[in-house]
Formats: C-alpha cells, structure tokens, sequence
C-alpha cells in the first residue's frame, strides 16, 4: 500500500505524534552533531545528514539503569526497573542501514536469553526509515547485500518525491495501524516521482567467500598487518548499527548504588580482560580479528547472516583509517 | 572567503620520504619505518609500517596524513616491533609529542631515525578524506603552528613550506569566547559537549601521552572514576584527561580529530597550555627536558596561591 505525505502533513504527523505523548526519536542536531535524539518539534528534523551514531540507542541506550539497591541499618531493598514505563516510540528517519541492523539485534537479544529491556522497547517501537537519495565512498550497502531503499526493518519506508514530500509504503502491522491512525493526512501516489535514489560506489562482495576464509584462518600471518594500526578505541563498535557487546558495572556507595548496563567494545584491552590477569587477546590484531569473526563468521554461524550493513560510519570515524569495507573485500579475494 | 591552501610541496615530500626510507632500510639504519600510505577511499591514507625497502613506494604524504604517529611507539602500543632503530614520519606537531616521550624516558632519541616533514598544513577531519585543503578544512592546530618546518631530524626533505595563512586563531578566540563566560555559562557549555560522550575512549587512544599500560579510568578495584557514560562520569574522564596532559600535551589534536562526537577536546588542552606559559613560561618544543614544569620545583614559581 504506497500513499503520498506532504512535506506539510509529514510535519503535521511529528506534530501530532509528539502532542500525543510518544517520544518521537529522529536524527536531530546535538551541540553540534546529528544524533537520533527524541523531537520536540517537527522543525528539529535533519533529514539531509547521515546521524553520526546509528539508530540502535532507542532499543539499546548507550547507558541504563538495571536495578538499583539500597541498605539503611540491616535492611536491603533491590528496586527493579519496570519496563513497562518504557514510552511508546516513533523512530522517524531511520536510514535504511540503521533499519536492516534492527532484526539483527532482535536475534540476539531473543536468543538464548531475552533480553526485557531491548525487546520492550522494541516491542513499543514504530520505526519509519527513509531511503538515501545521497552516499559517500565510505557506505558499502550494496556491497553487503542491501540497498538504499531496503525495506528491511522498518515498519514504513519514506522515499522523497520530486518537488518535496514523500511516497509511503507502510509494511508491517504497526506501520499501516500508524497510516490509519492518521488517514486525513495521507493521499492516492498518483504523479509523484521519486527522487533518483543513491548508488554507492562499491562491488558487491562475496561473502560466501569471505565466511569460507575466515572459517579456515583464525590463525594466519596477514592479521598482523590488517589490525596493526588499530588504536584500540570503541568508536567502530559504538558507531555501528549492529555491534551490541555490552558491560554491567555496579556504581554508587555502600548505602546505594545502581547496576548499569553501557555499550562495550572488543577493540578495548579490557574487553576479555580475566580476574586471573591474563587476557586471551593480549595484542590489538587478535581484538580486531574479533571484529572482523563476529561480523563475518560467528554471527553468521548462529543465525545464518551478516553483521554489517554497509552504513560506513566506521570507515569515516576510524582514527586510524582503518576501512572495513577494502578489508573484506580483499578476503573475498584471498 | 574560502581559500584553497597550496599543498603541491607534498610531490616533493613524499618522493623524498620514499627514497629516504629506501635507503635507510637497505643499508640497514632502520628496521622499519612507520610513515603513511593511501587507502581506498579517495584522498584517504592510513599508517603503514614498512619494513622491506621494496614497499618504500607505498609511503605518501598529503594533507590527509594527519594521524600523530609517535602513538604507536608508545609503551601502551606494544604491537609495533620494537627490535632495532625504527625510522618515523613526523609533523611538527608529531615531533614535539616525541621530544616530550624523549623527556619522559619512553623512547630514545638514538632508537629513532626521524624524517621531518615540512608542512603546509593538514586537514582538520578525514572523514571526508577526499576535501580541498582550504582555509575552511585546515586543522585549527595548523593555524596556530609556529613549526612548518620540524628541527633536529635525522632527515628533512630539502623544500621549502609555503607561510602559513593569515586567518583567525581559532583556538585563542574560541578560548577568549569561554573565558569571558560565566562560571555556570561555561559549565553549560561543556555539560552539553560531554554529553555526546560516548566514553569510546579515541582521545586516549590516539594520544601519545596517554601511555599508562592500564589507565585509572579502567579500574574498577577501587573504580577511580564512574566508567559509565553518564554526565557525571563524563565529565570526570575528560578533567582527569586535561589535567594528565597540561605540561605534557604537544598540541598535536589528535584528540580532537579522533573524536567521532566532535567535541572540541584541544579546547582544554589549549587552554591548560595557555595556563603553562603564563604561570611557567613553558612551551611545548623541540628541545628535550629532563624535568617538564610540573615535575619540577624552582624558586621562581607562582606561590601566589598559597595563602
């Protein structure tokens, strides 16, 4: 079902979903950068910007609260935080990388374990992606298998027409109760074009191959000079839309404190740091071979797919330029 | 108005870089050279460590090598094979950072073969590594440089680097700008750059100073500082960060730059190196101390505060 929404009347939609209470989550400028940050206006909207961290923090935050506890005399008490006061959510603008990593994350976080935190906030969430009319020669989408205007993940589609506005295309439950919520300010498609949609630069790489490699080479010389000139930062990982790794740190004071649960990375030494001292990834290649594996392989093992969608912010924010895309394709080479 | 920056100098430097490190690896000077080579995206380089005269062709330099190569000579970057004298591109900037590691016994000058660049700037963000060097893209860092051309290097490419150009210290005027605020406007100002934080720790990962084999911030026996990104813990990291660089910090920026939330990091260095000169009369340089300013004592201090 694809429907016309004015430039007017998609403002008029944040407007309205932001009257009625919903944390209406989209990219916006935070001191200077662009974050998906909840709207207080319609007017806060970048839509032009790529956000310079992904949309996984309105399911996954980069900090919560787990519990918090408290000890007065000889009495205990451990409050447990009720997910139920998580708000219902519109996520607006998501770009069609960030959407696809969604379903990643579900897998994980409904796996072995589910994880109440993410899934609630999932469950109460409405994502509405945007595809890209512009890409830059870091973004790898098509080389990883999905496109600028995939679909994947997202409850809506928006594409921008010629001469402003969008063509809708609501695709889940959620996303046609959300067009029928709001029907007046929705119109028949009929004449409008959408914009030429972007086409990154970048071969599509065979992945098969890749797996097939890593499969065979957890040891192999090459590491070394892949990883080398990595700095050991998390920004790869915090940027990215689909790394998930996670620490729960105990923080406050012997009368009360609170258990939190913040982003981690496998670039940090700490990462797989034992109580014993001894750490199993003692050197920065054998941390970065890691990330390549659990992008490339061990995900893939578990659930039959990728760890990547081509989004590319690793590649511009890497300090040490390392390009994860050129590192990839070169393994599908080998 | 946006000026283009002339860079047509890097021709020049980088063919003399690769002959230089052909050279030195051959007759055996040097087991390595760690310098820079162009990666995939256009425009775009990364550092290399080379190690057969063979490969000295990959090295370049352009105004997208920005990253401060002393970082992987540190203590804390083990991964770099140390055997034998390592031979090292070095900036200005890079060179002072090295000159401070000298002062504080983490390398040894005769463990390194230094091949000065002569500059004419660098750009201020690679995430778009393709940009014009312009008066708009520049490094701020760039601006404010006194040492286009780096002193006592084994090697410097025999070029002349064009005078930087003369546009507004962005640096002075942006620390101008917050010493004129108020207590609680500043506070508001930095509140708000920290909270983008994400404490992936790029700024202490880049830097060359930050050698410690295990930071305090990493403990948690006892936790010295909340490692949670929280404004609080924020806040805390990036103050014991300012404070552990004044008097050591070389201006280099790679905190800035690294910074994928652009918080404006140099800003407190620059400021705590401002605080330097006036109370200590000290720069960051090219010349090895011993003794920085605040590991040292002299009658001539500043007491003032003491009351």
């Amino acid at each position: 079902m694809q429907k016309y929404l004015s430039q007017e009347n998609f403002s008029t939609l944040l407007e309205k979903l932001i009257a009625s209470g919903k944390r209406v989550v989209a990219p916006k400028l935070n001191a200077g950068t662009v974050l998906y940050e909840p709207l207080k206006n319609p007017a806060e909207i970048v839509i032009d910007r790529m956000p310079r961290r992904s949309g996984k923090e309105a399911f996954f935050p980069i900090c919560e609260e787990i519990i918090s506890y408290g000890k007065e005399g000889q009495k205990v008490t451990v409050t447990d935080i009720d997910p139920a006061r998580f708000p219902e959510t519109v996520l607006v603008g998501v770009r069609p990388c960030d959407a696809a990593a969604i379903p990643m994350l579900d897998a994980v976080f409904s796996w072995d374990y589910r994880d109440e935190f993410f899934l609630e906030r999932r469950k109460k969430t409405t994502v509405v992606g945007m595809a890209c009319t512009e890409a830059d020669d870091a973004c790898f989408c098509t080389a990883v298998g999905l496109s600028p205007g995939d679909p994947k993940g997202g409850d809506i589609l928006l594409t921008q027409v010629e001469g402003g506005g969008y063509l809708c295309r609501a695709q889940s439950e959620k996303g046609e109760a959300l067009v029928a919520a709001h029907a007046a300010l929705f119109s028949e498609p009929d004449g409008h074009k959408s914009l030429p949609l972007a086409e990154p630069q970048t071969e599509k790489i065979d992945l098969q191959k890749v797996k097939k490699w890593l499969d065979t080479n957890f040891e192999h010389p090459d590491w070394d000079s892949i990883a080398t000139r990595c700095v050991g930062c998390g920004a790869c990982a915090f940027v990215c839309p689909a790394c998930h790794c996670f620490d729960i740190v105990d923080e406050g004071t012997e009368k009360s404190g609170t258990r939190r649960k913040n982003w981690d990375a496998c670039g940090f030494w700490k990462f797989t740091h034992h109580a014993s001292g001894h750490n199993p990834r003692d050197l920065q290649p054998k941390r970065y071979r890691n990330r390549i594996m659990h992008k490339f392989k061990y995900y893939d093992d578990k659930f039959g797919q990728r760890l990547c969608t081509g989004c590319g912010r690793c590649i511009r924010l890497c300090p040490a330029g390392i390009d994860i895309a050129a590192i990839v394709e070169d393994i599908s080479k080998k | 108005m946006t000026q283009p920056i002339d860079t047509s100098i890097y021709t020049a430097v980088t063919d003399a870089i690769r002959t230089e490190a052909a050279r030195i690896l051959s007759d055996g000077t040097v087991t390595a050279v760690a310098g820079y080579a162009a990666a995939r995206r256009k425009g775009s380089s990364q550092p290399i460590v080379v190690s057969d005269a063979g490969n000295a062709d990959k090295l370049i330099f352009t105004a997208a090598c920005v990253n401060n190569l002393a970082v992987y000579l540190t203590k804390a970057k083990k991964d770099i094979p140390k055997s034998g004298r390592i031979g090292v591109v070095v900036k200005g900037c890079d060179l002072r950072a090295l000159v401070g590691l000298m002062g504080e016994s983490q390398l040894k000058r005769d463990d390194l073969y230094l091949i000065g660049v002569p500059c004419a700037g660098v750009l201020g963000s690679t995430i778009q590594p393709a940009t014009e060097l312009n008066t708009d893209t520049i490094a701020p860092k760039c601006l404010e440089c006194v040492e286009r051309l780096p002193v006592g290097c084994d090697f410097v490419p025999a070029v002349t680097p064009p005078p930087a150009p003369e546009l507004e210290k962005k640096y002075a005027s942006e620390i101008a700008r917050l010493e004129a605020m108020t207590p609680a406007e500043r506070w508001a100002y930095w509140k708000e750059q920290f909270s983008k934080c994400i404490k992936c720790y790029a700024c202490r990962q880049v830097c060359p100073f930050c050698f410690c084999e295990q930071c305090l911030c990493d403990r948690n026996r006892p936790q010295m500082v909340e490692t949670t990104p929280r404004p609080a813990g924020n806040m805390a990291w990036h103050i014991v960060r300012a404070m552990h660089l004044a008097g050591r910090c070389a201006g280099c920026a790679e905190c800035e730059r690294a910074c994928p939330m652009d918080i404006p990091l140099n800003l407190l260095n620059r400021k705590m190196a401002k605080e330097l000169k006036e109370l200590f009369d000290y720069e960051s340089g090219f010349e090895v101390l011993e003794c920085g300013p605040l590991a040292t004592f002299t009658e001539k201090d500043d007491q003032s505060f003491i009351k």
